[in-house]
Protein backbone atom coordinates (compact mmCIF):
# COMPACT_ATOMS: atom_id res chain seq x y z
CA UNK A 1 0.00 0.00 0.00
CA UNK A 2 1.66 3.37 -0.83
CA UNK A 3 2.07 5.74 1.87
CA UNK A 4 0.48 9.16 0.94
CA UNK A 5 2.33 12.65 1.52
CA UNK A 6 2.71 13.93 5.50
CA UNK A 7 -0.61 16.18 5.91
CA UNK A 8 0.96 19.47 6.53
CA UNK A 9 -1.65 22.48 7.83
CA UNK A 10 -3.92 23.45 4.79
CA UNK A 11 -6.19 25.96 7.22
CA UNK A 12 -5.46 29.40 6.73
CA UNK A 13 -6.07 30.22 10.57
CA UNK A 14 -3.43 30.68 12.82
CA UNK A 15 -2.70 28.80 15.54
CA UNK A 16 -2.10 29.66 19.50
CA UNK A 17 0.45 32.66 20.02
CA UNK A 18 3.19 34.27 18.40
CA UNK A 19 6.03 32.75 16.77
CA UNK A 20 4.65 29.10 17.58
CA UNK A 21 6.45 26.22 15.54
CA UNK A 22 4.22 25.32 12.27
CA UNK A 23 4.91 21.86 10.86
CA UNK A 24 5.03 22.58 7.34
CA UNK A 25 7.18 21.75 4.38
CA UNK A 26 9.48 24.49 3.06
CA UNK A 27 13.05 25.30 1.55
CA UNK A 28 13.27 27.55 5.04
CA UNK A 29 12.04 24.50 7.34
CA UNK A 30 14.68 22.58 5.65
CA UNK A 31 17.71 25.08 6.23
CA UNK A 32 20.08 23.88 9.27
CA UNK A 33 19.04 26.01 12.37
CA UNK A 34 22.53 27.49 12.45
CA UNK A 35 22.16 28.65 9.01
CA UNK A 36 18.46 30.10 9.92
CA UNK A 37 19.80 31.59 12.81
CA UNK A 38 22.85 33.53 10.77
CA UNK A 39 20.83 34.33 8.04
CA UNK A 40 18.20 36.12 10.69
CA UNK A 41 21.42 37.75 12.56
CA UNK A 42 22.28 38.60 8.78
CA UNK A 43 18.70 40.06 7.77
CA UNK A 44 18.54 41.80 11.37
CA UNK A 45 21.55 43.83 10.95
CA UNK A 46 20.26 44.71 7.46
CA UNK A 47 17.10 46.40 9.24
CA UNK A 48 19.31 48.08 11.37
CA UNK A 49 20.91 50.05 8.85
CA UNK A 50 18.05 50.25 6.07
CA UNK A 51 17.08 54.06 7.10
CA UNK A 52 16.54 55.14 3.42
CA UNK A 53 13.57 54.41 1.06
CA UNK A 54 14.43 52.26 -1.02
CA UNK A 55 16.76 50.15 0.97
CA UNK A 56 13.59 49.74 3.26
CA UNK A 57 11.82 48.47 0.61
CA UNK A 58 14.45 46.14 -0.62
CA UNK A 59 14.75 44.70 2.71
CA UNK A 60 10.65 44.21 3.16
CA UNK A 61 10.47 42.69 0.51
CA UNK A 62 13.20 40.44 1.31
CA UNK A 63 12.03 39.85 4.34
CA UNK A 64 8.58 39.14 3.68
CA UNK A 65 9.97 36.86 1.28
CA UNK A 66 11.85 34.60 3.41
CA UNK A 67 9.12 34.45 5.39
CA UNK A 68 6.20 33.21 3.28
CA UNK A 69 8.67 31.19 1.59
CA UNK A 70 8.05 29.10 4.61
CA UNK A 71 4.76 28.87 3.87
CA UNK A 72 3.79 30.62 6.46
CA UNK A 73 0.46 32.81 5.66
CA UNK A 74 -0.56 36.54 6.14
CA UNK A 75 -2.58 35.02 9.43
CA UNK A 76 0.67 33.97 10.90
CA UNK A 77 2.81 37.24 10.25
CA UNK A 78 -0.48 39.70 11.68
CA UNK A 79 0.11 37.13 14.93
CA UNK A 80 3.63 37.45 14.75
CA UNK A 81 4.04 41.05 13.74
CA UNK A 82 0.84 42.44 16.13
CA UNK A 83 2.91 43.66 19.23
CA UNK A 84 4.69 45.51 17.00
CA UNK A 85 1.58 47.16 14.69
CA UNK A 86 0.37 48.18 18.83
CA UNK A 87 3.64 50.05 18.89
CA UNK A 88 3.49 51.86 15.73
CA UNK A 89 0.32 53.07 16.37
CA UNK A 90 1.94 54.68 19.19
CA UNK A 91 5.32 55.59 17.22
CA UNK A 92 3.73 56.93 14.40
CA UNK A 93 1.62 60.13 16.44
CA UNK A 94 4.11 60.78 18.83
CA UNK A 95 6.09 61.47 15.76
CA UNK A 96 3.73 63.40 13.77
CA UNK A 97 2.90 65.14 17.24
CA UNK A 98 6.26 66.20 17.81
CA UNK A 99 7.65 67.20 14.15
CA UNK A 100 4.12 67.78 12.61
CA UNK A 101 2.57 65.58 9.82
CA UNK A 102 4.45 66.28 6.97
CA UNK A 103 7.82 65.87 8.70
CA UNK A 104 7.32 63.25 11.35
CA UNK A 105 5.16 60.50 9.35
CA UNK A 106 8.19 58.82 7.35
CA UNK A 107 10.62 58.55 10.44
CA UNK A 108 7.91 57.28 12.38
CA UNK A 109 6.99 55.01 9.47
CA UNK A 110 10.47 53.97 8.82
CA UNK A 111 10.80 53.20 12.72
CA UNK A 112 8.38 51.07 12.95
CA UNK A 113 8.98 49.39 9.85
CA UNK A 114 12.69 49.03 11.04
CA UNK A 115 11.61 47.16 14.41
CA UNK A 116 9.64 44.66 12.37
CA UNK A 117 11.88 43.87 10.18
CA UNK A 118 14.32 43.48 13.25
CA UNK A 119 12.61 41.30 14.70
CA UNK A 120 11.05 39.03 12.07
CA UNK A 121 14.22 36.99 11.16
CA UNK A 122 13.37 35.62 14.87
CA UNK A 123 9.70 35.16 14.38
CA UNK A 124 10.74 32.97 11.11
CA UNK A 125 13.37 30.84 12.83
CA UNK A 126 11.19 29.67 15.45
CA UNK A 127 7.99 28.94 13.47
CA UNK A 128 10.23 26.96 10.85
CA UNK A 129 12.69 25.15 13.72
CA UNK A 130 11.67 22.24 15.56
CA UNK A 131 12.48 22.12 19.47
CA UNK A 132 15.09 19.41 18.62
CA UNK A 133 16.84 20.69 15.84
CA UNK A 134 17.45 23.78 18.14
CA UNK A 135 18.91 21.75 20.48
CA UNK A 136 21.59 19.82 18.11
CA UNK A 137 22.21 23.13 17.14
CA UNK A 138 22.85 24.55 20.45
CA UNK A 139 24.44 21.29 21.30
CA UNK A 140 27.10 22.02 18.70
CA UNK A 141 28.30 25.79 20.20
CA UNK A 142 27.09 25.34 24.19
CA UNK A 143 29.46 23.16 26.16
CA UNK A 144 27.85 20.11 27.29
CA UNK A 145 27.65 20.93 30.74
CA UNK A 146 25.65 24.41 29.55
CA UNK A 147 24.05 22.27 27.58
CA UNK A 148 23.03 19.81 29.94
CA UNK A 149 21.39 21.97 31.82
CA UNK A 150 19.33 24.11 29.43
CA UNK A 151 17.95 20.21 27.99
CA UNK A 152 16.93 19.24 32.01
CA UNK A 153 15.02 22.46 31.82
CA UNK A 154 13.62 21.88 28.56
CA UNK A 155 12.55 18.23 29.33
CA UNK A 156 11.16 19.04 32.94
CA UNK A 157 8.79 21.58 31.33
CA UNK A 158 6.18 18.70 31.33
CA UNK A 159 7.02 17.47 34.88
CA UNK A 160 6.72 20.68 36.41
CA UNK A 161 3.30 21.99 34.75
CA UNK A 162 1.84 18.50 36.00
CA UNK A 163 3.09 19.45 39.58
CA UNK A 164 1.71 22.92 39.19
CA UNK A 165 -1.94 21.34 38.05
CA UNK A 166 -1.89 19.09 40.67
CA UNK A 167 -1.51 21.52 43.61
CA UNK A 168 -3.59 24.07 42.38
CA UNK A 169 -6.60 21.36 42.02
CA UNK A 170 -5.10 20.33 45.68
CA UNK A 171 -5.19 23.37 47.29
CA UNK A 172 -8.85 24.37 45.98
CA UNK A 173 -10.06 21.98 47.58
CA UNK A 174 -8.50 22.96 50.69
CA UNK A 175 -10.34 25.94 50.43
CA UNK A 176 -7.17 28.11 48.70
CA UNK A 177 -8.20 31.33 46.74
CA UNK A 178 -6.56 29.98 43.41
CA UNK A 179 -8.83 30.36 40.95
CA UNK A 180 -7.99 33.19 38.25
CA UNK A 181 -11.01 35.44 38.92
CA UNK A 182 -9.87 35.22 43.01
CA UNK A 183 -6.19 36.02 41.79
CA UNK A 184 -7.21 39.11 40.00
CA UNK A 185 -7.20 40.57 43.71
CA UNK A 186 -3.92 41.15 45.07
CA UNK A 187 -5.22 39.99 48.36
CA UNK A 188 -5.00 36.71 47.29
CA UNK A 189 -1.97 36.65 46.22
CA UNK A 190 -0.26 35.16 49.55
CA UNK A 191 -2.66 32.16 48.71
CA UNK A 192 -0.37 31.63 45.50
CA UNK A 193 2.75 31.99 47.24
CA UNK A 194 1.90 29.87 50.17
CA UNK A 195 -0.08 27.30 48.95
CA UNK A 196 1.39 26.89 45.03
CA UNK A 197 5.13 28.09 44.93
CA UNK A 198 6.47 26.84 48.06
CA UNK A 199 5.16 22.90 47.62
CA UNK A 200 6.57 23.56 44.15
CA UNK A 201 9.88 25.21 45.62
CA UNK A 202 9.67 21.84 47.73
CA UNK A 203 9.12 19.20 44.79
CA UNK A 204 12.00 21.15 43.21
CA UNK A 205 14.48 20.33 45.31
CA UNK A 206 13.55 16.88 46.34
CA UNK A 207 13.41 16.42 42.19
CA UNK A 208 16.98 18.35 41.92
CA UNK A 209 17.75 15.74 44.24
CA UNK A 210 16.91 12.77 42.36
CA UNK A 211 18.26 13.51 38.99
CA UNK A 212 21.37 14.79 40.29
CA UNK A 213 22.59 11.82 42.76
CA UNK A 214 21.45 9.70 39.43
CA UNK A 215 23.44 11.53 37.21
CA UNK A 216 26.34 11.31 39.61
CA UNK A 217 25.86 7.65 39.93
CA UNK A 218 26.34 7.16 36.05
CA UNK A 219 29.52 9.43 36.77
CA UNK A 220 28.09 12.06 34.85
CA UNK A 221 30.01 14.95 34.69
CA UNK A 222 33.90 13.30 35.56
CA UNK A 223 35.45 14.08 32.80
CA UNK A 224 36.25 17.38 30.79
CA UNK A 225 34.65 15.93 27.38
CA UNK A 226 31.03 14.48 27.14
CA UNK A 227 31.36 10.86 28.09
CA UNK A 228 28.46 8.52 27.05
CA UNK A 229 27.81 4.22 28.67
CA UNK A 230 28.84 1.87 25.96
CA UNK A 231 25.96 -0.66 26.50
CA UNK A 232 27.19 -2.32 23.76
CA UNK A 233 30.61 -2.79 26.04
CA UNK A 234 28.10 -4.30 28.88
CA UNK A 235 25.50 -6.62 27.06
CA UNK A 236 28.87 -8.65 26.07
CA UNK A 237 28.08 -11.63 27.80
CA UNK A 238 31.76 -12.42 28.21
CA UNK A 239 31.69 -12.75 32.12
CA UNK A 240 34.45 -10.84 33.81
CA UNK A 241 36.09 -9.05 30.95
CA UNK A 242 32.84 -7.45 30.52
CA UNK A 243 32.53 -6.49 33.76
CA UNK A 244 36.20 -5.09 34.46
CA UNK A 245 36.00 -3.32 31.05
CA UNK A 246 32.84 -1.02 32.39
CA UNK A 247 34.01 -0.72 36.06
CA UNK A 248 37.95 -0.47 35.34
CA UNK A 249 40.23 -1.80 37.08
CA UNK A 250 40.47 0.72 40.07
CA UNK A 251 36.87 0.82 40.22
CA UNK A 252 36.60 4.10 38.06
CA UNK A 253 34.72 4.07 34.70
CA UNK A 254 37.36 3.74 31.94
CA UNK A 255 37.30 6.13 28.86
CA UNK A 256 36.61 2.98 26.50
CA UNK A 257 33.43 2.47 28.29
CA UNK A 258 32.27 6.18 29.01
CA UNK A 259 33.91 7.95 26.13
CA UNK A 260 31.97 8.25 22.55
CA UNK B 1 31.18 9.74 56.43
CA UNK B 2 31.05 12.92 54.96
CA UNK B 3 31.33 13.15 51.25
CA UNK B 4 32.05 16.22 49.12
CA UNK B 5 30.29 17.25 46.97
CA UNK B 6 32.34 17.90 42.73
CA UNK B 7 31.56 20.77 41.40
CA UNK B 8 30.10 20.30 38.17
CA UNK B 9 29.65 24.07 36.56
CA UNK B 10 31.60 27.60 37.07
CA UNK B 11 33.87 26.28 39.26
CA UNK B 12 31.46 27.11 42.06
CA UNK B 13 28.07 24.92 41.86
CA UNK B 14 27.56 21.49 42.29
CA UNK B 15 25.27 18.92 39.85
CA UNK B 16 22.40 19.34 42.62
CA UNK B 17 22.93 23.06 42.94
CA UNK B 18 23.39 24.03 39.25
CA UNK B 19 19.90 21.25 38.91
CA UNK B 20 17.95 23.12 40.92
CA UNK B 21 19.09 26.55 39.12
CA UNK B 22 17.60 25.35 36.23
CA UNK B 23 14.22 24.24 37.79
CA UNK B 24 13.93 27.65 38.39
CA UNK B 25 14.25 28.42 34.79
CA UNK B 26 11.89 26.04 34.14
CA UNK B 27 9.76 27.90 36.52
CA UNK B 28 10.30 31.10 34.45
CA UNK B 29 9.46 29.23 31.62
CA UNK B 30 6.39 27.87 32.75
CA UNK B 31 5.00 31.11 34.01
CA UNK B 32 5.76 33.33 31.08
CA UNK B 33 4.13 30.40 29.16
CA UNK B 34 0.89 30.71 31.22
CA UNK B 35 0.90 34.31 30.90
CA UNK B 36 1.15 35.04 27.33
CA UNK B 37 -1.92 32.86 26.79
CA UNK B 38 -3.99 34.90 29.61
CA UNK B 39 -2.72 38.90 30.23
CA UNK B 40 -2.18 41.19 28.17
CA UNK B 41 -0.39 43.47 30.04
CA UNK B 42 2.75 45.53 29.83
CA UNK B 43 5.54 44.39 31.65
CA UNK B 44 3.83 41.29 33.62
CA UNK B 45 6.65 39.22 32.90
CA UNK B 46 8.93 40.69 35.15
CA UNK B 47 7.24 39.50 37.86
CA UNK B 48 7.76 35.40 37.82
CA UNK B 49 11.07 36.53 36.04
CA UNK B 50 12.20 38.88 39.15
CA UNK B 51 10.85 36.28 42.16
CA UNK B 52 12.52 33.51 40.51
CA UNK B 53 15.91 35.19 39.94
CA UNK B 54 15.70 36.05 43.48
CA UNK B 55 14.37 32.93 44.82
CA UNK B 56 17.27 31.20 43.30
CA UNK B 57 19.86 33.71 44.49
CA UNK B 58 18.31 32.71 47.91
CA UNK B 59 18.05 28.95 47.38
CA UNK B 60 22.02 29.10 46.12
CA UNK B 61 23.54 31.58 47.80
CA UNK B 62 26.52 32.03 45.37
CA UNK B 63 27.72 34.27 42.85
CA UNK B 64 26.40 33.27 39.38
CA UNK B 65 23.31 31.49 40.61
CA UNK B 66 20.94 34.25 38.69
CA UNK B 67 23.35 34.39 36.34
CA UNK B 68 22.92 30.47 35.48
CA UNK B 69 19.43 30.64 35.57
CA UNK B 70 19.01 33.86 33.43
CA UNK B 71 21.45 32.06 30.61
CA UNK B 72 19.10 28.95 30.81
CA UNK B 73 16.10 30.82 31.14
CA UNK B 74 16.71 32.21 27.42
CA UNK B 75 17.77 29.54 25.51
CA UNK B 76 15.41 27.27 26.79
CA UNK B 77 13.05 30.27 25.82
CA UNK B 78 14.88 30.36 21.95
CA UNK B 79 14.57 26.73 22.08
CA UNK B 80 10.84 26.84 22.65
CA UNK B 81 9.84 29.54 20.60
CA UNK B 82 9.16 31.96 23.24
CA UNK B 83 11.56 34.75 22.52
CA UNK B 84 11.53 36.19 18.55
CA UNK B 85 14.22 38.44 19.26
CA UNK B 86 17.33 36.33 18.76
CA UNK B 87 20.35 37.53 20.63
CA UNK B 88 18.09 39.92 22.32
CA UNK B 89 16.55 37.06 24.60
CA UNK B 90 19.96 36.72 26.08
CA UNK B 91 20.39 40.19 26.76
CA UNK B 92 16.78 40.79 28.30
CA UNK B 93 17.28 37.74 31.03
CA UNK B 94 21.03 38.20 31.68
CA UNK B 95 20.56 42.11 32.01
CA UNK B 96 18.75 41.52 35.45
CA UNK B 97 20.43 38.56 36.44
CA UNK B 98 23.58 40.42 36.69
CA UNK B 99 21.47 43.00 38.55
CA UNK B 100 20.68 40.30 41.10
CA UNK B 101 24.04 38.69 41.45
CA UNK B 102 25.89 42.31 41.64
CA UNK B 103 23.34 43.21 44.66
CA UNK B 104 24.34 39.46 45.70
CA UNK B 105 27.98 40.55 45.76
CA UNK B 106 27.45 43.71 47.87
CA UNK B 107 25.27 42.44 50.36
CA UNK B 108 25.05 38.70 50.58
CA UNK B 109 21.90 38.67 52.78
CA UNK B 110 19.97 41.06 50.62
CA UNK B 111 17.48 38.35 49.74
CA UNK B 112 16.05 37.95 53.74
CA UNK B 113 15.10 41.91 53.29
CA UNK B 114 12.21 43.44 51.76
CA UNK B 115 13.28 46.54 51.31
CA UNK B 116 16.86 45.36 49.00
CA UNK B 117 14.25 42.51 47.42
CA UNK B 118 11.65 45.29 46.44
CA UNK B 119 15.02 47.93 45.01
CA UNK B 120 16.92 44.83 43.70
CA UNK B 121 13.71 43.58 41.53
CA UNK B 122 12.63 47.11 40.21
CA UNK B 123 16.10 48.38 39.22
CA UNK B 124 16.82 44.65 37.50
CA UNK B 125 13.40 45.41 35.48
CA UNK B 126 14.21 48.76 34.55
CA UNK B 127 18.01 47.61 32.70
CA UNK B 128 15.34 44.92 31.06
CA UNK B 129 13.58 47.62 29.55
CA UNK B 130 16.54 49.64 28.77
CA UNK B 131 17.19 46.97 26.76
CA UNK B 132 14.56 47.55 24.35
CA UNK B 133 15.70 51.27 24.63
CA UNK B 134 18.94 50.10 22.99
CA UNK B 135 17.61 48.26 19.89
CA UNK B 136 15.34 51.81 19.28
CA UNK B 137 18.26 54.05 19.94
CA UNK B 138 20.41 51.46 17.58
CA UNK B 139 17.40 51.44 14.81
CA UNK B 140 17.58 55.76 15.08
CA UNK B 141 14.84 56.63 17.00
CA UNK B 142 14.15 60.11 18.11
CA UNK B 143 15.63 60.43 21.56
CA UNK B 144 12.42 62.69 22.87
CA UNK B 145 10.56 59.97 21.58
CA UNK B 146 12.67 57.12 23.15
CA UNK B 147 12.50 58.35 26.02
CA UNK B 148 9.08 58.59 26.50
CA UNK B 149 8.18 55.68 25.52
CA UNK B 150 11.17 54.12 28.06
CA UNK B 151 9.38 55.74 30.81
CA UNK B 152 6.34 53.99 30.22
CA UNK B 153 7.54 50.59 29.53
CA UNK B 154 10.34 50.97 32.32
CA UNK B 155 7.76 52.08 34.28
CA UNK B 156 5.36 48.60 34.28
CA UNK B 157 8.19 46.51 33.77
CA UNK B 158 9.57 48.02 37.14
CA UNK B 159 6.22 48.02 39.26
CA UNK B 160 5.92 44.45 38.21
CA UNK B 161 9.23 43.27 38.57
CA UNK B 162 9.34 45.13 42.54
CA UNK B 163 5.88 43.25 43.29
CA UNK B 164 7.65 40.02 42.34
CA UNK B 165 10.17 40.88 44.27
CA UNK B 166 8.55 41.29 47.31
CA UNK B 167 6.97 37.76 47.72
CA UNK B 168 10.78 36.24 47.76
CA UNK B 169 11.89 37.26 51.84
CA UNK B 170 8.86 35.06 53.16
CA UNK B 171 9.15 32.15 51.01
CA UNK B 172 12.97 32.23 51.61
CA UNK B 173 12.59 32.57 55.75
CA UNK B 174 10.22 29.95 55.57
CA UNK B 175 12.75 27.62 53.81
CA UNK B 176 15.01 28.35 56.18
CA UNK B 177 12.77 27.59 58.56
CA UNK B 178 11.62 23.84 57.52
CA UNK B 179 15.63 23.39 56.52
CA UNK B 180 15.49 23.01 53.20
CA UNK B 181 17.82 25.78 52.33
CA UNK B 182 21.09 26.81 54.40
CA UNK B 183 20.59 29.33 57.36
CA UNK B 184 21.55 32.38 55.72
CA UNK B 185 25.22 30.96 54.29
CA UNK B 186 27.63 33.45 53.12
CA UNK B 187 28.61 34.29 49.07
CA UNK B 188 31.39 32.70 47.76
Amino acid sequence: MQKGPPKFRTSLRSRGYPCRFAEHDSPVHRMGAGWKLLFGVFLSALAAGGRTPLMQAILVMGTLAYYLSARLTLRDLWCDVRLFAFQAAMVIPLYCMLDGVEKGLWPGVRISTQIVLFYLPGAVFLRTTRTSEAMAALRRIVPYRLSFLVFVSVRFVPLFFRELEEIVALQRLRGARLSPREQMNPRNWPDLFNCVVLPLMVRAFRTADEVSRSAEARAFGLHRERTYLDVAAMGRADGEEAVSEVEGRDGAYPVKALTD
Amino acid sequence: MEQTERIYIWRRFTLREAVLLCFCATLIVLTRAGLRLHLHLPGHVMFFTMFFFLLARGCVPKVGAATLVGLITSLASVILGMGSGGAMVLVKFLLPALVVDLAGLIAPAFVTSLLACATVGVLASLLRAGANTGVEWLLGMDEEIMLQKTVISAGMNGLWGGLGALAVPAIIRRLRKNGLIDQGAAAT
